[in-house]
């Protein structure tokens, strides 16, 4: 366990004010390690990821003991020393082979963790593209239905979106939209239990290309890819899931967040903005209206018709 | 005048920015992610799997740009075209747990205690005189007290005159300032006498060889006071101490003086 440090400096004062927990918070940092033993495939896979998170991610060169599912305290302990809340395991050995595991960390315990075979894979080096400039905000798409259905896709897409999403920005410059990743799911569920990747049969495509925009005729680019970073075939293998509870206070927004409810004020289904005035009770018997003497009662009704002819001359 | 012919000639010389999908997509634009839920052609997968990929992926991103370009686009200076996200939909867990509140200070208890609050005065100001917004302190501020103007009215004076003989009557008293009744010729000459004195024994030989000078008196110091031997007579030292005490008691009881004390203590201030 990491023991607390009290700061005797500005300078460490500052470097922990930036590790406490905010209400919007940084830019997730990522560890990439080396288990015990690992491939050529591995190293490389885990350096590419490396360089498409360019800031914000450190990679481990030195092999060490290190395994997930078995025991949580030498990662806690690495993801408190480097303040990082993601990380990947690589690893290879007979009975898992090219091995990544991939996982989060919330209030410096592990989340969840899902693991990964790299069926084949292609290097960045190996595609002689240019690449783009690094630090940029990628474009996701996922494509296939999987990612809808099984718990294990849903989750896998959240951490690739986790991974990836670079800093949260308000506004983006429309000509930094320069690389795209793409995650393609296939296969089927084989048995009704949607929860255990064994049970599927299908990969996963990780593709990742640079876009370029090109004339159109109107306002929108016509857009075409060009092959660029590492290029994966993923198969699952065992995964770990997060807790409800942790799950919930991990996703929960706080209040300062949320958008503020404006109260009576809609939009009608013509997409009109309507709002509604709430009028208090009106005392019927109080309204002041038109007078009309012809309608008046009079104390005797035998009298009217002569008091009627009466006025009538007067006038 | 018909132009559609020319409008479809120029459309066709582009490429299509239209996708067809059988379901549309789901969009985040706040992460710049697309779901994509259409069924894969599984044996295209196989056979020529890059290809298709990068076709599908293709397809996909063009939605997703088409949506982005749908977002309220500025034009910023330098920059380019700027389009404003919107917040994130997807649930992606925090990395820490939210703040909790911290306990308020002592100085904010006692603050809203009281009930005081915190005014942040304002750089600018609207100085009247200049009819302007400026600093309210600093280069070109309202602080300067008008040492920089041209003409300053002259304030809290009655009459130039009267400056004029407040000024004259400044430089001609050479006096000091006294609070008491003290007669200003006597210090002074207390005053010089001291001076000479402490000029006389500043010398080497602390002025014991000088030449005395006519009329100055010679023994400026005090005589040193003499005491009587410890081994003496009894009897005199008896009859001194019971002389001094008679005089204090003898008086019938009055030990002091009130008059005489009120006269001695205004004497000496």
């Amino acid at each position: 366990m990491l023991k607390t440090i009290k700061p005797k400096n500005a300078r460490t004062k500052r470097i922990l004010k930036k590790r406490e927990p905010k209400v919007e918070e940084n830019v997730k940092t990522a560890i990439f390690i080396r288990g015990s033993t690992t491939s050529q495939v591995v190293n490389d896979a885990l350096s590419d990821l490396c360089r498409l998170r360019r800031s914000n991610s450190i990679n481990f060169t030195k092999k060490n003991n290190i395994h997930p599912f078995d025991d949580d305290t030498s990662l806690d302990f690495y993801c408190a020393k480097n303040d990082s809340s993601l990380f990947v395991i690589g690893s290879h050995s007979k009975k898992r082979p090219h091995n990544l595991v991939f996982g989060r960390m919330f209030d410096g315990q592990v989340l969840d963790m899902i693991e990964v075979g790299i069926e084949k894979a292609i290097t960045m080096n190996e595609i002689k593209t240019p690449k783009c400039s690094m630090g940029m905000k990628p474009l996701f798409i996922f494509n296939g239905e999987l990612f809808e259905t099984s718990q294990v896709h849903k989750t896998f897409k959240n951490m690739m979106l986790d991974f990836y999403r670079g800093q949260t920005m308000e506004s983006i410059n429309v000509s930094g939209l320069e690389y795209v990743i793409s995650i393609t799911a296939t296969g089927s569920i084989t048995s009704s239990d949607n929860t255990v990747p064994s049970t599927f049969d299908g990969k996963i495509f990780f593709r990742v290309y640079t876009i370029q925009m090109t004339k159109s005729g109107q306002k929108v680019p016509r857009v075409e890819l060009e092959d660029m970073g590492p290029n994966y075939e993923f198969k699952f293998r065992r995964t770990r899931f997060a807790k409800e509870e942790v799950y919930k206070i991990a996703t929960k927004i706080p209040k300062t967040l949320k958008p503020k409810k404006v109260k009576n004020v809609g939009v009608n289904e013509i997409g009109d903005k309507v709002g509604r005035i709430h009028v208090g009770r009106q005392d019927l018997g109080k309204l002041q209206t038109r007078k009309m003497k012809g309608l008046k009662r009079m104390s005797e009704d035998n009298d009217r018709t002569e008091d009627w002819s009466r006025k009538k001359r007067k006038a | 005048m018909d132009v559609s012919a020319q409008l479809e000639a120029q459309k066709s010389k582009y490429k299509s920015i239209n996708v067809e999908k059988q379901v549309p997509l789901q969009f985040d634009l706040g992460l710049l992610a697309g779901f994509d839920v259409n069924a894969l052609e599984e044996n295209k997968l196989k056979v020529e799997t890059d290809n298709y990929l990068k076709s599908y992926t293709r397809d996909g991103t063009q939605l997703l740009i088409n949506e982005i370009f749908r977002l309220p686009l500025t034009s910023v200076q330098d920059v380019g075209v700027v389009a404003e996200l919107p917040k994130i939909v997807t649930a992606i867990p925090r990395e820490k747990p939210l703040p909790k509140p911290k306990p308020p200070t002592r100085w904010e208890r006692f603050a809203k205690l009281k009930g005081i609050k915190k005014n942040k005065k304002s750089r600018l100001i609207y100085d009247e005189r200049r009819g302007e917004w400026v600093p309210r302190w600093g280069y070109k501020g309202t602080n300067d007290d008008g040492a920089n103007e041209w003409l300053n009215e002259a304030r809290h004076r009655r009459n130039i005159e009267e400056v004029e003989i407040d000024a004259s009557q400044q430089l001609n008293s050479a006096q000091p300032q006294l609070k008491s009744k003290v007669n200003a010729k006597v210090l002074k000459k207390t005053e010089l006498r001291r001076q000479i004195t402490m000029a006389k024994t500043s010398t080497a030989s602390l002025g014991k060889f000088d030449k005395p000078v006519k009329g100055e008196p010679s023994n400026t110091k005090g005589a040193k006071r003499k005491f009587e031997s410890n081994l003496g007579d009894i009897q005199k030292e008896k009859e001194a101490r019971l002389s001094i005490l008679n005089k204090i008691i003898d008086k019938k009881g009055e030990i002091l003086n009130v008059r005489k004390a009120i006269a001695k203590n205004n004497q000496q201030n």
